[in-house]
């Protein structure tokens, strides 16, 4: 721990901000799918980075601009995520009273195949997304803007912003929240739940992938990255309470906010440890989260 | 499991008849390949006493397992102290660890348990890297035991078999007890349980210590025996999910199941890669698969599928 100027605060503030962006979108298909579906997945960062290494290749073999290689990462990591409710997460509910326990071990072994097919493809080497604007910065006053966390940043706003439109106001989305609501209610008053499952999947995974987008363009990515996001995404989520999407994203933001002082204060290892204190904290003093209604 | 008599004629020549098998001077790989199998099983019985009986899944086993391998290798490497007389002092630290978490995680219920559990073997890890008397993320050399190759592995191969010894004795004295029978009421719900007069939490603070403490053993004893540790595989999240892995795929209502389970995924760990020669990530791919397997087709484990017969 070191004493900071108030000119690293702030820089550690704007930063962390920006940062938060990032964090909510990563979280924000977890949040939706354990509220629709009540899965918890664990494959969920995995799948994230899956959409981060898809990113990586397309920049480094075809030279597409991350932002652009979206178009190609959501519409896969969507039928990734149908693929895997018809298949495994259909059997898995058909045997089982408890989806909830079933599917953490059962996402966990998800995540752990993922996480070997990269190491298996990509091997273990650090990858970075390198772009054109990677290390420049936008400068208000003396405060740096790094076009890499402006760029996350807007396409992280712009997915929840999807997200939360496409729940608040289109028949398909209202659907997913009565299910959410009241499963039974719901297939009483004719709700296909079967598709709205297979929906959410979809579009969790696909906002997964955004987020592991997001990810890549600042921090190297490795196989074994998705265990330090899974820390963020459950912190996001226990600090937003699942049940809001509003609370995923301010939550993402608060996050972000302590990650950034906290990063001018102490080496960037010690993240891990910050985050899982602030859990532990946020647990002891209200286990449902702070904006669950 | 119903008959104490049965199980007592099957467990006790079998564990005897393992605890000669030096005497017939095999192989030393053979007996490193069975001192890995007790250490699983050691561990997943262990877990199986907290995870399985109540069914709050830890997803951080391995956080014990590190602190126990940590405290005796600190104590060999600082004052010269055994770990075959440390490891109790492993034990007990891992069993405080659990004593602390416990207040706050146990009162989290399914998926809230398995994501903090989950957190907090991550964040030991990054604990013991960052301190300077952990050896940081060089690690820590242990001397070897001035005795020859052979003798070395016939000691901490019947330790080993000692500890999973233990730990059968200990998981099966609580199944017949009271206790058992309170830890797996919690299991097929909590809130009835508690209205029987069933006190859930300490008896979930209980079971959490003793499978704790049992980790923090058996991690002491496998540092003496790897002679050299280091953050990135004593505390790597793959020792917290096999275990988990393991009462699974056998079955988590007794303490059989783990046992098998750990013995079959030793097996098939220790073939794949010693005799077909493919790499770590196309083994780690096949754990995978077979967590996804077995919650989709065996929720009991393997033990279910012989009960049913039954």
């Amino acid at each position: 721990m070191q004493v900071i100027s108030a000119h690293e605060f702030i820089q550690g503030v704007v930063s962390g901000l920006l940062l938060g962006g990032t964090y909510a979108v990563l979280a924000v298909g977890f949040s939706l799918m354990l509220g629709v579906t009540h899965v918890v997945n664990l494959s969920h960062p995995a799948f994230a980075l899956v959409g981060a290494y898809i990113t990586y290749w397309l920049l480094k073999l075809s030279g597409f601009n991350p932002i652009a290689s979206l178009l190609v990462v959501i519409p896969i990591l969507f039928i990734l995520g149908v693929i895997m409710e018809r298949t495994v997460i259909r059997e898995t509910a058909r045997r089982t009273k408890d989806l909830t326990s079933a599917s953490l071990v059962l996402t966990f072994g998800i995540a752990i195949i993922l996480e070997n097919l990269l190491l298996y493809i990509c091997k273990a080497d650090p990858r970075l997304v390198t772009t054109s604007y990677t290390g420049k910065s936008l400068f208000v006053g003396d405060i740096a803007l790094p076009m890499t966390q402006l760029m996350s940043f807007g396409v992280a706003a712009v997915t929840v912003g999807a997200i939360y439109f496409f729940l608040q106001h289109t028949f398909l989305g209202k659907a997913a929240r009565s299910v959410w609501q009241d499963r039974e209610g719901a297939i009483l008053s004719g709700i296909n739940v079967s598709q709205i499952m297979a929906l959410t999947f979809g579009i969790s995974l696909a906002s997964a992938g955004v987020g592991g987008m997001c990810m890549s363009l600042m921090y190297a990515i490795e196989p074994a990255t998705h265990y330090s996001w899974i820390t963020v995404v459950f912190a996001v989520v226990i600090l937003g309470g699942v049940g809001s999407m509003l609370g995923t994203a301010i939550a993402g933001l608060i996050l972000g906010l302590v990650i950034g002082i906290s990063s001018v204060m102490m080496p960037l290892t010690w993240i891990n440890l910050v985050l899982f204190s602030i859990i532990i904290l946020l647990l002891l003093m209200k286990p449902t989260g702070l904006f669950q209604r | 499991m119903g008959n104490k008599k049965h199980t007592l004629f099957i467990l006790g020549p079998v564990i005897g008849g393992l605890a000669l098998l030096p005497a017939l001077r095999p192989d030393v790989y053979y007996l490193s390949a069975l001192f890995t199998l007790f250490m699983y099983a050691a561990l997943a019985c262990g877990w199986n006493i907290f995870g399985g009986y109540t069914g709050y899944m830890n997803f951080g086993h391995a956080a014990f397992f590190g602190i126990g391998a940590y405290t005796s290798a600190f104590l060999l490497v600082r004052y010269g102290l055994s770990p075959f007389y440390t490891a109790i002092i492993g034990g007990i630290l891992a069993a405080i660890l659990a004593a602390i978490i416990s207040w706050p995680c146990l009162r989290l219920r399914g998926p809230y348990f398995v994501l903090v559990t989950l957190c907090l073997g991550l964040a030991v890890r990054v604990v013991v890297i960052n301190l300077e008397f952990t050896g940081s993320s060089q690690g820590l050399w242990l001397r070897l035991l001035p005795v020859s190759i052979f003798v070395n592995r016939v000691i901490f191969y019947e330790t080993m078999l000692g500890i999973l010894l233990v730990t059968i004795l200990i998981a099966m004295w609580i199944e017949r007890s009271k206790f058992g029978l309170g830890l797996r009421s919690i299991r097929q719900d909590e809130d009835s349980a508690e209205t029987q007069g069933v006190n859930a939490t300490q008896l979930k603070i209980a079971a959490f210590i003793i499978s704790a403490f049992l980790a923090g053993i058996v991690g002491s004893i496998y540092a003496y025996y790897r002679t050299y540790i280091h953050p990135d595989f004593i505390f790597d999240i793959s020792i917290s999910v096999l275990v988990v892995l393991m009462s699974l795929l056998g079955g988590c209502n007794t303490w059989v199941g783990p046992v098998i389970g750990a013995g079959i995924l030793v097996f098939i760990n220790e073939f794949l890669t010693a005799y077909t020669g493919i790499g770590a990530e196309i083994s780690r791919i096949i754990y995978g698969l077979l967590l996804v397997v077995v919650i989709m087709y065996l929720p009991n484990g393997l033990i279910g599928l012989f009960k049913k017969r039954a």
